[in-house]
């Protein structure tokens, strides 16, 4: 494990010397502040200002903590740097100062005597927020935290309030002397608290707080303003190594009104090697190169702020690059942006290896490398695309990705329910048939689960909500799970989307079959799946009754004639679903290129931005005009140069890991890597009930007996998220490799490929390119060569040949692809 | 960025707020006591962690009702132990001889009925969600412990530090902590005659000098195919894994810790010819030999039916006796300081016995035994009501056994890690170490 954090840690190894002093800011043209103007309503209000400089060259430069701020009036306001406090009502004007520019903003502030009442859900709560009270790790945990609970990030107001003001006792609060308030002592560490001191006496969350506690702990006004939204400035940025940036957080209320809360929200980056974000929205940007996305969170609304930061060694002028396809102008335009030249494109065999690995989950036979390298047809790449999309491991390999989304459990469903699942879907693989046919075929399934295969997709969730957070997952990308229990923490969703998605299913009814059999198998029974009619679901925290509606879709109303999930399905489906075309796309590119442009590839959300938005809006917007073919929309992935591109990384792109400047290597996934294994010795796998030459990327059933299988990790399918796969390395794994008598036996077999080809006689070259071409899909390469004499010199050829196989089998290129 | 830790505050610091706010001098010193205990910890305990599966009898073995009506009672009788006033059952002779090395906790609760979940529980110190887990193995939605000191150590050797044995426990997994945190599993049952751990040794056939050609083949062809320089993340990753392996397959004395033929007879005979004997057996040998976490399945103890028969013919004589000799092995070898031993179980059994002279689940209170590691010695904590059936002193949750452990292994089980969606986890689930049972 150390070792692996250490892998990471060399990532982000520095690009250059690391330096005292920030960069020299360059000469500005203009500046530019945010607000324009400033409203300061009430005693507590202040307001972050945001000063942007332009460059001679036109760039924009954060400068807010560079300049100097004066006021026209310091008995109105106060400016402690950039940040504006009032201090008396009235007009006045801030003078902003950086060299020789300035700027002007007017400031009003009222009520600053007669402050309104304090707000518990639109004061206190983002308080509790701000100062971590209320934080997964801290009161904000299911448990609470030392018998004091609030709601996560303060997704319920109302148990808060109640939390503070009526439980335990009323101990929290002292209305006789609000100094005395335990809610005051204990983040201010007057008394004990096992969180740490986290508010300053006196500071203007304190007076919040002892303002609240004076005003007898209203709830605030029930029909007062809410929030509406988040706005962040800037929404985009480039910035330097070592560079700053602040940023503007303005909550928008329901009646128009505008509040800073810069100081109040919460940041997160997600890259914080790149891009640091700290309390109060300033950000620093490290001395790695790379993208960050900074999500604000602010009740429950939340905003996403994206920082590039370039190469600063970029090379000048930027090379013209070929392109191969659409794909190619998008990812350049990108690696241009941030000073990355891409690699080369890797050669034929290579680029060949991968096909037969990414489309098929299989290696080619030695005679599918010879003649695909004697063909000298131009275009032959594409030609070999077409006819490798043609053949039917697509079927068995893509059935097999599937079933590992949809939950194809034998545990689950019995051996008839996993079997028929898996059969349906692979044969809407092998028919090609338009995706959003067959979703939605799925999503309206109803039958038997023994002949209708797709309803078994509904048997492997054991309630409503389940099935809720698998189709979120599975076909949209939303992970709604978070939100089944508490506001989502870095999106807006909530319980209501959460419920407003289970209502589809609310009225899905499993009824046992009788049995035929007196032993019945585990879950091997027959069920007849139905929906029995729409039934919109209570929300657990108020039991109010949520008519059921798609995330950010429409309400259905109170009465629907049928199956409400058609209704689902219909908007699923749509062209402009936002998320269904983009989540299969995303699929689709992590699954060829290795990494998606959005991670993890099922987590589509504004605060979790794809590495390259246009390229992705692109390939969803294809996917719909080619009528959901996935095999079209593959076919445009793997013409792509940026697909063929070499995994060797060039000085500029060796530390780049998102942004496809160079084929990311990994390792064959467990079926692909043991089915690779018996072809390459020639020995096919025995796996009990399958007849002899099945192939681990043809099973239907995951708990087939398996050492192998269950040592590389394939999938638990348990939950809906791609995670169910590992691909870490063990020492089991590493150990297996060297010394399972399984392989030993496949390698030294009589029926075996070196066995076969002692039989036809083959010399000792024959025998070293024949075993090249099918472990490693090249012909005999200088440095296989030289090894392979190494060890036939050692022992007699038999031996020798197997021990150049296993040293094959046991190679990072055998291993992994490339 | 919302604070990671809720504990954020140092030590120091808490001290002084504590002073501030007017602790009583007797708080202050017990305070400064458990803190200082938490920096000076000894890092360098290992555990061996036996999992009775189905759910241990706790007042037919550990928390004997003498007084009950005998439909409660059963059928076994109180016997003295080497602690005076500690009474156990007498089905178990061997160990009432070292109850002055043990810490008896007969005040363990968490109210999950359910095997799967039990097990989850009681392996995690966390409380899963819904849901069947008792299908398969490695459902855990939280680290095991063995997985959680795997994470927190970094004792370079050639031994994995977390083994577990004679199979995979099923909730033994590491969660979000992934693949490098799983348990190394031996798969075999260390008292049969054919035992042996599979592919730490080369495959029959392939001579100790073909390896060693094949080995530096291999070296010779990775490095020729592509520079290390180039080689990606995953590569390297995998390089180091296979260092690891070949470290473990040629380092004699981790082999050796795999060899039960090298322990003398009388040393094997007295832990038990029996899978679970043997396994505590090899458990000692593993940490010896540097393994820092050893997990070791004892089954199946779900007593519906015949409960005192099956406990006295069947399940307790091989515990009796593995239980007793490891923790006499292991204080004989000046190891029992260093190395903590666990034995846990997902729940207790009913108070009154069914009519299948069965007992069935109860997980409202039960007993665990934990031995060495720091631990008192001849201690019992906690106490139930004269049926068994509630606690009436000390309960002790899943998290705070948890967190015992880890901090018994020098581990803060405040530790908070995050999941791959960020969300913080604390290692313990918020559990605090039992202070109580420590030296």
């Amino acid at each position: 494990m150390t070792s692996f954090l250490v892998g990471i840690i060399a990532l982000t190894a520095p690009l250059a010397a690391s330096e005292k002093s920030p960069p020299p800011l360059p000469p500005l043209q203009s500046i530019r502040v945010e607000p324009s103007q400033v409203q300061l309503h009430g005693s507590n209000r202040q307001q972050q200002l945001l000063v942007t400089g332009t460059s001679q060259s036109g760039q924009a430069v954060d400068v807010t903590h560079l300049c100097e701020v004066t006021s026209s009036n310091s008995s109105v306001v106060a400016g402690r740097a950039s940040r504006l406090q009032g201090v008396g009502d009235g007009t006045a004007t801030v003078q902003v100062h950086i060299g020789k520019l300035t700027a002007a903003v007017p400031v009003t502030v009222r009520d600053f005597t007669n402050p309104p009442p304090v707000h518990f859900g639109n004061d206190v709560v983002p308080l509790l927020s701000k100062l971590g009270c209320n934080s997964g790790g801290c009161h904000g945990k299911a448990s609470g935290q030392n018998g004091f609970k609030l709601s996560v990030f303060g997704f319920d107001p109302e148990a808060d309030y109640n939390a503070i003001v009526k439980e335990a006792r009323g101990r929290r609060i002292f209305p006789a002397s609000p100094e005395q308030s335990l809610i005051l002592l204990k983040p201010t560490g007057r008394v004990p608290h096992g969180g740490g001191r986290r508010l300053e006496a006196g500071s203007t969350d304190y007076v919040v707080l002892q303002d609240w506690l004076k005003q007898g702990t209203p709830v605030g006004e029930a029909n007062g303003p809410h929030l509406t939204a988040l706005e962040v400035s800037p929404a985009q940025r480039v910035l330097g190594l070592k560079a700053e940036q602040q940023i503007l957080a303005t909550a928008v209320f329901s009646d128009g009104s505008r509040r800073d809360v810069t100081a109040a929200a919460a940041y997160t980056s997600n890259a914080e090697h790149v891009a640091a974000a700290a309390g109060g929205g300033l950000v620093h940007t490290g001395d790695v190169a790379g993208e960050a996305a900074i999500t604000v969170n602010y009740m429950g609304q939340v905003a996403a702020v994206r920082l590039q930061v370039p190469r600063p060694d970029a090379p000048n002028p930027y090379p013209a690059l070929p392109v191969n396809n659409k794909i190619d102008s998008f990812v350049w335009s990108k690696l241009k942006t941030m000073g990355i030249v891409p690699s080369e494109v890797a050669g034929d065999a290579v680029f060949l290896r991968r096909l037969y690995l990414g489309v098929l989950g299989t290696l080619p036979e030695p005679s599918e490398v010879r003649a695909f390298l004697a063909d000298i047809e131009p275009y032959k790449r594409s030609h070999w695309i077409d006819r490798i999309l043609e053949r039917p491991e697509y079927a068995d390999y893509w059935a097999l990705i599937w079933s590992d989304i949809l939950l194809v459990n034998r545990d689950k469903l019995g051996d008839r329910g996993a079997f028929e699942l898996h059969r349906w879907l692979r044969s809407q693989l092998a028919h090609n048939r338009p995706y959003d046919q067959w979703v939605r075929e799925l999503i309206t399934a109803s039958g038997s689960s023994s002949r209708v295969g797709p309803v078994n997709f509904y048997r492997a969730s054991a309630n409503t909500e389940e099935v809720a957070r698998s189709v979120s997952q599975a076909f949209l990308g939303i992970r709604l799970e978070c939100a089944q229990c508490h506001h989502h923490p870095f999106e807006k969703w909530s319980q209501e989307d959460f419920y407003g998605l289970a209502g589809f299913f609310n009225g899905l009814e499993r009824k046992k079959m009788p049995s035929k059999s007196d032993a019945p198998v585990r879950g091997g029974e027959e069920e007849v799946v139905i929906h029995a009619g729409y039934r919109p679901m209570a929300l657990p925290l108020t039991g109010r009754k949520m008519a059921a509606r798609a995330p950010d879709g429409p309400l259905l109303g109170e009465r629907v004639e049928g199956d409400p999930r058609r209704e689902l399905a219909n908007w699923m489906t749509r062209p402009d679903n936002p998320w269904f075309a983009r989540l299969v796309v995303n699929r689709l590119w992590k699954h060829y290129l290795g990494r998606g442009l959005v991670e993890p590839e099922d987590d589509l959300r504004s605060t979790n931005p794809a590495t390259n938005e246009p390229l992705l809006d692109y390939l969803a917007a294809t996917l719909v005009k080619e009528n959901f073919d996935l095999k079209a929309l593959t076919r445009i992935i793997l013409n792509s140069r940026t697909y063929q591109l070499s995994s060797t990384p060039n000085a500029s792109n060796r530390d780049d890991e998102q942004l496809g400047s160079h084929f990311r290597v990994r390792r064959l996934p467990a079926e692909v890597l043991l089915d690779a294994i018996s072809k390459a010795t020639g020995e096919p796998e025995a796996f009990p009930g399958r007849p002899r030459g099945a192939r681990a990327i043809e099973l239907w059933d995951n708990r087939m007996p398996s050492y192998f299988l269950d040592v590389f990790g394939r999938s638990e399918r348990l939950t809906p998220c791609a995670c169910g796969r590992s691909s870490e390395p063990t020492m089991a794994q590493c150990l297996h490799l060297m010394n399972a008598p399984e392989i030993e036996r496949k390698i030294a077999a009589p029926t075996g490929r070196i066995a076969r080809l002692l039989k036809e006689n083959a010399t000792d070259d024959q025998l070293v390119e024949e075993l090249c071409l099918a472990a490693l899909g090249h012909p005999v390469g200088e440095s296989e060569r030289r090894v392979a004499r190494q060890l036939f010199d050692a022992v007699p050829r038999q031996q020798a040949a197997q021990d150049f196989l296993w040293v094959l089998l046991n190679s990072h290129e055998f291993l992994f692809v490339r | 960025m919302m604070p990671k830790f809720c504990d954020g505050i140092d030590r120091r610091g808490f001290l002084r707020v504590g002073s501030l706010a007017g602790l009583s001098l007797a708080q202050f010193f017990r305070l400064q006591a458990a803190l200082g205990a938490e920096n000076t910890r000894r890092r360098d305990v290992n555990c061996i962690f036996i999992f009775t599966i189905g759910g241990m009898a706790h007042q037919d073995m550990w928390d004997y009702k003498p007084d009950a009506p005998a439909e409660i009672r059963g059928d076994f009788r109180a016997i003295q132990t080497s602690v005076p006033g500690v009474h156990l059952t007498d089905i178990l002779p061997h160990t009432a001889r070292v109850t002055d090395k043990l810490a008896i906790v007969r005040s363990m609760t968490h109210g999950d009925s359910d095997h799967g979940r039990g097990y989850h529980i009681m392996m995690t110190g966390n409380r899963p969600g819904a849901g069947d887990f008792n299908a398969h193995k490695n459902n855990n939605v939280h680290p095991s412990l063995g997985s959680m000191v795997a994470r927190m150590t970094n004792r370079g050797g050639a031994l994995p530090p977390y083994i577990s044995v004679p199979s995979f426990l099923r909730s033994g997994g590491p969660a979000f902590l992934g693949a490098s945190c799983a348990p190394f599993v031996i798969e075999s049952n260390p008292a049969a005659p054919d035992f042996g751990v599979r592919d730490v040794v080369l495959p029959e056939g392939i001579t100790g000098e073909r390896a060693q050609n094949r080995q530096a083949a291999l070296r010779t062809l990775n490095s020729y195919q592509r520079s290390v320089e180039d080689a990606s993340r995953d590569e390297r990753s995998l390089d180091r894994f296979y260092e690891r392996s070949y470290r473990l397959m040629t380092s004699a004395s981790a082999r050796a810790a795999f060899d039960l033929r090298r322990e003398r007879g009388p040393v094997r005979e007295s832990y038990g010819m029996t899978s679970l004997g043997q396994c505590c057996l090899l458990g000692r040998r593993l940490v010896e030999a540097g393994c820092r976490f050893v997990t070791i399945e004892n089954g199946h103890w779900d007593t519906h039916r015949e409960n005192a028969r099956s406990l006295r013919d069947l399940l307790v004589p091989s515990l009796d006796r593995a239980l007793s000799t490891l923790v006499t092995d292991l204080d004989e070898r000046g190891l029992l300081d260093s190395t903590l031993v666990v034995l846990a179980t997902e729940f207790g059994r009913t108070p009154r016995i069914n009519n299948l002279a069965g007992r069935d689940h109860w997980p409202q209170a039960f007993s665990i035994v934990m031995a060495g590691g720091g631990l008192r010695r001849g201690v019992v904590l906690g106490a139930t009501d004269r049926i068994a059936a509630s606690i009436t002193d000390r309960p002790i949750t899943p998290p705070d056994f948890a967190a015992t452990v880890l901090y018994a292994l020098g581990i803060d089980p405040s530790t908070t890690l995050h999941t791959p969606l960020g969300r913080p986890v604390e290692l313990a689930s918020g559990g605090r170490a039992v202070m109580e049972l420590f030296a």
